[in-house]
């Protein structure tokens, strides 16, 4: 890159050519006061604070929108630079309301902080606010608009960071504010609420909304927020040890920067609950009561030991979380299968198709897992599977929103329902459920047919490609189109946008959850491995993961078939490895996933589950059977934060520590392994889980005294594959990965990919009886089954009651209209909402969010769908509508 | 202020002759307005859709400029300058002799939609102060006999 020198404040300075004199002066420790300038934004010279002085001529520019030259000569700090900077601020303060006592910004104001620098105390100026009205009816933000300085960092970050468009500057000169469409509330306008224009808003006119006046908080602390798996980086500020106020961190290498989405923002008030749980309880009769941690722990080890030798280690489950930590899985699985000598062991990411993912990572021979999600938007094509991030995982959504709206490369949308994106999509394929792998296979066929695949990289890295063109002899392009409800033209014009392109694949749980949900990753592989589009930076798999710590709950072995570092428990070596490690003997058997856990319980055969930060009750599709199975248990265990449906029935109830207040690491869909420190200790007497854990090990006689955190992290890294780099780490380790095929390794030595051959899957409607189909999709507000979010006193007041999507003819059809109650049932259950029409879903289809009503939409759905071939999948089920009561 | 639905048709086919276009959305609003007499808020969505830029933009260049009005405007839009040269030239008194032949402040609207009265910084043609524009027709050499007869032409017809 090419360098200017030129000189500031008499200093010699060296700066990249294109780069703003501010930013150079930064790089030298010269700090020039600015207001509507950040880092993450594009700059605008708004504010005219960052004034400096060419040396020669005298001219006065903006440095944050004016390049370096060569040869020039600036100052920063002259005493006419100075007058100049005191009048704008004076001009702006004449212009702002004087009500610094009640404004939240207090010492956190950027434009008070000004005024003190530059030494204005009273402006000398006549006060000219322009009143405006404050707006406050959301729950989330505050907008006292008589306190904006037309900064623009506000619509900045809503267009260019978030891309969502909800404001723009209205109107001119002294009326000028930004504004919503029709200048309406930001409740009833596009604004979705993630609160980004909140964290950068330099002055009061954009607050965080409390239900008391909280003012500065006493205490900010970095951490992780634990809402989805995209891991954003946070700074939480807390009074008294409550939390007030959330923030990104705005780091230059978070996943977020300065993003968040509204669960990251505005959920954590969840914490305040008067849920929570404080102490630990033992049923007593019929009600829990509060006992010492000395009483409730020797209660649970005596329990789990006599029942381990009364009925056998198979017995005994260990249900762990895909929302705890790396080194609280670690912990987990290991006193399972070492001191109860069990592989009875899973977590809640169960749910999310990992039979699929895992379908994915064998085929690819676990390489080409760390994919960092700021390479989006530098993807030569983008395909979206089955996913709707925009919801889900806000930031991934965020990413791809900016990727789209430029319009230069491609980004196609595979999806039955007209998700968010579709608007920034180029092409969208509306094909009918469960016709995933038929229509990748078709678009694949007419690759292939066309010549318009990387035949270096085919033959350099993958085998068994003829093969798949043979196998691909057997499938019709009509039979797809008729499948796939697409007609010939979209799935040609699919394969003309992708041809010759590296393309970057986001799945979702639309993809890895359906019935074909293995045959759809087979299908995704050999596009990818056809187009070349693994191995480089920009292209490959994103694997959505809906929990936070889904990826690292998985790679600490917290699932029946794997041990730590996803090493195959059937394997002898792999056991013979951890024995050794562990000092212990293995059970060969695989233990009993999520869903044999509550039919083993059910049928008597399980005695005692122990549940570490999972909600099954509300969450797993049932809940009443679930409910019933866990009663039929001898010994329930559950360590928790919140009181909850599964609490309620527990004999132990362990009271656990939100990721805020306590230590540990998580690892995100990026791959990325990201530490923190507690940032509020723990409510009353709850105890991070991983301290829980290890008084448990010590009580049933565990030999691993571990003392602090950092042991059971030196442990995983001296013993995880792919974990190495998490003790040395400072806050960020990416995971190792593993180096089977050529591909992955550096030297260019090992396996070839292989192609897999192509086999139609059956074309299935609905079931008899039950002619719609129901997509079950997350609301943006909520996460998984809702346990946590359905606490934020925010998101209760906020969010709908979910709505059930139905279409436009299908509401005629049916006499439905908005607002109507309407039954919907399944072979499996029912449930009874209010029905909204749509146009983002077409006739046929419905669409039903989770995790609202009590995550009542999971009683729609079979519990036999988690994982495993054969299974009817858990993204699509059959339904019928009936109008309800009252409407 | 409410206003009768308006026929979404005509905006179509102004949309379709602007497709893709990137730099289409003054343009585009001028035609629109030249065919309602003012931007219809429900068009700002379907703009921003085939401009592929976000609504809340449409909107923020509908407000900026003066030219460009969210609300139905009269007949006649009446604009006096307020120049410096009209205000040496008793542009004052034009407007306020205005005011009150039409019976309306700044920026307001008859009731029957005939007039609407505007002042504008400046109209450009200083050598005739005091001036003003009735639709796209200049008059200067202002005088208050003279703003009666111009007003009359376009009183209504009863």
């Amino acid at each position: 890159m090419e360098h200017v020198s030129l000189r500031i404040n008499g200093v010699n300075v060296v700066a990249p050519a294109g780069t703003s004199i501010l930013s150079a002066a930064g790089e030298n420790g010269i700090r020039i006061p600015t207001l509507c300038h950040h880092p993450h934004l594009e700059p605008v010279g708004a504010c005219r604070l960052c004034i400096v002085e060419d040396e020669k001529s005298g001219r006065i520019m903006a440095s944050c929108v004016t390049p370096v030259a060569s040869g020039m000569a600036v100052q920063t700090d002259t005493p006419n630079l100075r007058r100049h900077r005191a009048n704008i601020v004076r001009l702006i303060m004449a212009n702002h309301p004087e009500s610094c006592i009640v404004c939240n910004k207090g010492n956190r104001c950027e434009l008070r902080n000004l005024a003190a620098d530059l030494g204005i105390g009273v402006t000398g100026l006549y006060s000219m606010p322009r009143y405006m009205r404050l707006e406050e009816a959301n729950p989330f933000i505050v907008r006292d608009l008589t306190k904006c300085i037309l900064c623009g960092k506000c619509i900045r970050a809503d267009h260019d960071l978030v891309a969502v468009g909800a404001i723009d500057y209205n109107r001119r000169g002294f009326e000028s504010r930004p504004a919503t469409v029709h200048a309406r509330p930001l409740e009833k306008s596009s604004c979705t609420f993630c609160g980004t224009c909140v964290s950068l808003c330099p002055t009061g006119a954009l607050m965080t909304k409390n239900r008391y006046y909280a003012g500065s908080p006493q205490r900010e602390a970095p951490t992780l927020c634990g809402f989805c798996g995209v891991g954003c980086s946070l700074v939480i500020g807390s009074t008294n040890g409550q939390v007030v106020e959330v923030n990104p961190s705005h780091g230059d290498q978070t996943v977020n920067r300065s993003t968040l989405c509204v669960r990251g923002h505005f959920a954590h008030d969840y914490l305040n609950a008067s849920e929570r749980l404080t102490s630990p309880l033992i049923r007593k009769g019929n009600g829990l009561e509060k006992v010492s941690w000395e009483e409730a722990m020797g209660l649970v080890a005596e329990k789990l030991l006599s029942i381990k030798a009364k009925d056998g280690p198979q017995s005994i489950a260990l249900l762990g979380s895909s929302k705890c930590t790396v080194e609280e899985n670690y912990l987990f699985q290991k006193i399972a299968r070492v001191v109860l000598a069990t592989n009875n062991v899973d977590n809640g990411g169960a749910l999310y198709g990992r039979a699929a993912w895992r379908r994915l990572e064998e085929r690819l021979e676990g390489g080409g897992r760390v994919k960092p999600l700021s390479d989006l938007e530098q993807a030569e094509a983008v395909v979206v599977l089955g996913a709707d991030p925009t919801q889900s995982v806000p930031v991934l959504g965020y990413h791809l929103r900016r990727a789209g709206r430029k319009r230069a490369i491609p980004l196609m949308v595979i999806d039955p329902r007209k998700t968010d994106l579709v608007a920034f999509s180029s092409l969208w394929l509306p094909l009918n459920p469960n016709s995933d792998s038929e229509l990748i296979h078709g678009i694949a066929h007419i690759l292939l047919k066309k010549g318009w695949y990387d035949r270096d990289f085919v033959k350099s890295f993958t085998e068994g490609i003829d093969e798949y063109r043979a196998s691909l002899s057997s499938l019709d392009l009509e039979r797809v189109c008729a499948v796939t409800g697409l007609d010939a033209e979209a799935i040609d014009e699919a394969a003309g946008l992708l041809a010759g392109k590296k393309i970057a694949f986001v799945l979702g749980h639309g993809a890895s959850t359906q019935r074909w949900g293995l045959q759809v990753m087979d299908a995704v592989v050999n596009l990818a491995l056809m187009t070349g589009s693994l191995g480089n930076k920009c292209s490959g798999f994103y694997m959505v993961a809906r929990e936070n710590n889904e990826a690292g709950a998985w790679d600490m072995g917290t699932v029946p078939d794997n041990l730590p570092g996803r090493q195959f428990l059937a394997d002898r070596t792999v056991r013979k490895h951890w024995e050794r490690a562990w000092r212990t003997v293995l059970s060969p058997d695989p233990g009993l996933k999520l869903d044999r856990m509550i039919t083993e319980a059910e049928k008597g055969n399980l005695k005692a589950l122990y549940v570490m930060g999972e909600n099954p009750v509300r969450a797993l599709p049932g809940s009443r059977r679930v409910g019933r199975a866990l009663k039929n248990l001898e010994f329930l265990v559950v360590q928790d934060v919140l009181e909850t449906e599964t609490t309620r029935l527990a004999h132990v109830v362990l009271p656990g520590a939100p990721s805020s207040e306590k230590a540990g690491s998580f690892t995100n869909m990026e791959g990325r392994i990201q530490s923190f420190e507690p940032a509020v200790p723990p409510a009353g007497e709850a105890k991070p889980d991983w301290e829980i854990l290890t008084l448990l090990g010590k009580k049933m006689g565990s030999k691993d005294p571990y003392r602090s955190i950092e042991h059971v992290r030196y442990e995983i890294s001296s013993l995880v594959p792919g974990y190495a780099d998490l003790a040395k780490s400072r806050g960020t380790a990416w995971v190792g990965e593993k180096g089977g095929a050529k591909l992955f390794t550096l030297g260019g030595e090992g396996s070839l990919l292989a192609f897999s051959p192509y086999a139609p899957v059956p074309f299935e409607g609905p079931d008899k009886g039950y002619p719609y189909q129901a997509i079950f999709g997350s609301p943006r507000c909520h996460l998984g089954s809702g346990t946590r979010t359905a606490h934020s006193a925010r998101m209760k007041e906020y969010a709908s009651e979910g709505e059930v999507e139905i279409s436009q003819e299908d509401g005629r059809l049916l006499g439905i209209e908005d607002g109507d109650t309407v039954m919907i049932a399944s072979v499996r259950g029912a449930l009874q909402r209010k029905a909204v029409l749509s146009t983002q879903i077409r006739s046929g289809l419905i669409y039903v969010p989770r995790a609202v009503s009590g995550n009542s939409a999971a009683s729609l759905i079979p519990l036999a769908t988690l994982g495993g071939a054969g299974d009817t999948g858990s993204n699509v089920v059959s339904v019928k509508i009936e109008k309800g009561p009252g409407s | 202020m409410t206003h009768e639905a308006i026929d979404l048709g005509q905006v179509q086919s102004i949309l379709q002759r602007h497709q893709g276009e990137k730099w289409g959305l003054i343009p585009v609003l001028q035609e629109i307005q030249e065919v309602f007499g003012y931007i219809p808020p429900e068009t700002i969505v379907p703009v921003a859709d085939t401009l592929q830029i976000f609504p809340s933009q449409v909107q923020g260049v509908v407000t900026f400029y003066a030219g460009l009005s969210t609300e139905p405007k009269g007949r006649f839009v009446v604009r006096v300058c307020r120049g410096t040269a009209c205000h040496v030239k008793g542009g004052r008194s034009i407007l306020r002799f205005m005011k009150g032949e039409l019976g309306l402040e700044e920026g307001e609207t008859s009731p029957d939609y005939q007039f609407t009265l505007e002042t504008v910084a400046c109209l450009g043609a200083c050598f005739l102060a005091p001036t003003m524009m009735v639709n796209k027709t200049y008059y200067g050499r202002l005088s208050p006999p003279k703003v009666s007869t111009i007003l009359k032409q376009y009183e209504k017809e009863e």
